[in-house]
């Protein structure tokens, strides 16, 4: 008798333990997914796209054990508590070094910015010493035009590095600056050819 | 009875003890699956393949409940043989995907590459217009933003994106378009044959008059840039020229800086002038005139505009952008101003021949 009733007290115990196991981990779950998400607002689906990947697998691999265990009658979801705290940890630590390549993006964007501006600027300066009038006219207006396209373009490198998108930015600027020194030299060899500097000042 | 209840709780924990341990390992598929698929995103899948990609992901997913299903058994009940079969159908799978991918790869980079020559073609034959045409400012902005996406792609085909290449190019290819909306309204009057026509009169005209009065004309040609020295009827000379600004256009009033077309004659021959030498002609002629008056009529100019005048051919090299003038190299004015005399008649037209340097450039614009 006093056997018998320690079992049934044994089985019932084993019961609630097996209950008090099966409860889904919903903080876990929530605190993952937050954790994910937070990382994409952090910026990492342009400066660290390979480990938002990751923690996104890791977070499916965690919820697709919630799953497995929310279809079982006697659910145990300590494998997928261990997975979803994986998902956060993987979240959280790449999380945390978002800021730095975002820096990192952020310097080479403006740093590229900056000598793309510089190789413009240089162009316009030596257009601006270029002779006005004859001799190589047509190729200095020609080239003022180039020089203007170049503003331009410099302008919506600055756009992108207003949204925060410095890969682009600097994608960008780095074509701008072979441009304007491309430009430069052609400025320098057209001003060369000028033999004759005078302007028309007649009625035509 | 407490004797059987530790004889089958040995017998229980022996069971356990050697089933545990023959528990079988999770089949090798498994993990590399998950480096497949890794390395299939890595390869482009979503870009390339996504359909696909998305299919085989679907497959994973399943491999994976089913993995799942089974390390949910106890150990001794764990069977992984379908669920190994499963992961090597996946495993095939994706290597089909990643040759889908190559291919595709493959394929856009040709298309790409091909593109960007393209373009890069249409813009060296818009900026050789522009060279002929003086069209140096509105349109080469657009082909100098042109360019710049052009050479953006190439980064971005070295680093195989293909995708994002092929919107730098769509976007350059929308700046040459704004280019020739810019060239175009120039270049039309040259592949007109009404004013093909009219151009060709005067220039025969010319040719007759020098023929009959056993004499010299000049005939200016825009389009190919030539100045040609008629003798009796017959070609002469011929030198290269400079023109004004706006040269391809033809002059209506002072300060607009095109060249004007018709048919003048010279009036003043000036041994001194600030371009080595110069010839004046007798623009505005009354043709000249009446074209203005109309222009104004129509509202086309301003009533205070003036029709402008002192129009030369003259000396200054003939790379010069002048004013409105034609300008030829100072030995070429040298040898000119010898042979011409007040009274030579001189013709400008925009072209002679419908295959001319513009409509040549322009073709397949």
């Amino acid at each position: 008798m006093k056997s018998k009733s320690f079992f049934m007290i044994a089985g019932l115990a084993m019961m609630v333990f097996a209950a008090g196991c099966g409860k889904q981990p919903v903080e876990e779950i929530t605190s993952a997914k937050s954790a994910v998400e937070a990382l994409v607002a952090e910026g990492a689906d342009k400066y660290a796209k390979e480990e938002l990947k990751i923690a996104n697998d890791d977070l499916s691999a965690a919820m697709a054990e919630v799953k497995a265990q929310d279809e079982k009658t006697f659910k145990n979801y300590d494998k997928a508590k261990e997975l979803l705290a994986k998902a956060k940890t993987t979240a959280d630590t790449v999380k945390a070094d978002v800021p730095a390549k975002k820096e990192q993006a952020k310097i080479a964007a403006a740093s590229a910015q900056e000598a793309a501006k510089t190789a413009v600027e240089e162009a316009k300066s030596l257009l601006a010493k270029a002779p006005k009038g004859k001799g190589t006219q047509a190729d200095i207006e020609a080239m003022k035009a180039d020089v203007a396209g170049l503003e331009q373009a410099l302008a919506e490198v600055q756009a992108l590095i207003d949204g925060g998108d410095y890969n682009a930015a600097t994608e960008k600027a780095n074509p701008i600056k072979d441009k304007a020194a491309e430009l430069s030299a052609q400025i320098k060899e057209a001003m060369q050819k000028v033999a004759k500097v005078s302007k028309g000042g007649k009625k035509k | 009875m407490s004797r059987d209840i530790i004889k089958t709780s040995v017998l229980l924990l022996w069971l356990f003890i050697f089933y545990g341990c023959s528990t079988p390992s999770i089949p090798p598929e498994v993990m590399q699956a998950k480096t497949q698929e890794h390395d299939l995103w890595r390869a482009g899948a979503e870009v390339y393949a996504l359909e696909e990609y998305q299919g085989y992901k679907s497959s994973l997913k399943k491999g994976n409940e089913s993995l799942l299903k089974e390390n949910g058994r106890f150990g001794w009940f764990r069977d992984y043989e379908v669920v190994t079969k499963e992961f090597r159908t996946l495993l095939a799978q994706g290597e089909q995907l990643s040759s889908t991918i190559q291919d595709r790869k493959k394929e856009s980079y040709n298309g790409i590459i091909i593109e960007a020559a393209s373009l890069r073609d249409r813009i060296n034959s818009l900026k050789k217009i522009t060279d002929i045409i003086n069209e140096g400012r509105l349109a080469r902005n657009n082909l100098t933003r042109a360019e710049l996406l052009t050479n953006e792609a190439g980064t971005l085909i070295s680093k195989e994106r293909y995708r994002e290449a092929a919107e730098k190019l769509k976007s350059a290819s929308s700046q040459l378009d704004l280019s020739v909306g810019i060239i175009r309204p120039i270049t039309k009057r040259f592949e007109d044959r009404n004013q093909l026509n009219k151009w060709r009169s005067l220039v025969d005209e010319t040719i007759k008059e020098s023929r009959k009065n056993q004499g010299y004309a000049v005939i200016v040609n825009k389009a190919e840039r030539t100045l040609t020295l008629y003798r009796n009827g017959a070609t002469y000379k011929s030198y290269p020229v400079g023109l004004g600004f706006n040269g391809m256009k033809d002059k209506v009033q002072a300060g607009d800086r095109a060249t004007p077309e018709g048919r003048y004659r010279i009036v003043k021959k000036l041994p001194r002038s600030r371009f080595h030498k110069a010839l004046l002609i007798n623009y505005p002629n009354e043709n000249d005139k009446r074209q203005f008056a109309k222009a104004k009529r129509k509202g086309a100019i301003s009533t205070r505009a003036d029709i402008g005048g002192l129009i030369e051919i003259h000396g200054g090299g003939k790379e010069s952008m002048t004013f409105g003038c034609v300008s030829l190299e100072n030995s070429h004015i040298d040898e000119l101003f010898l042979i011409v005399s007040i009274g030579t008649p001189v013709t400008i037209v925009g072209a002679v021949d419908y295959e001319n340097s513009i409509t040549t450039a322009v073709r397949g614009l």
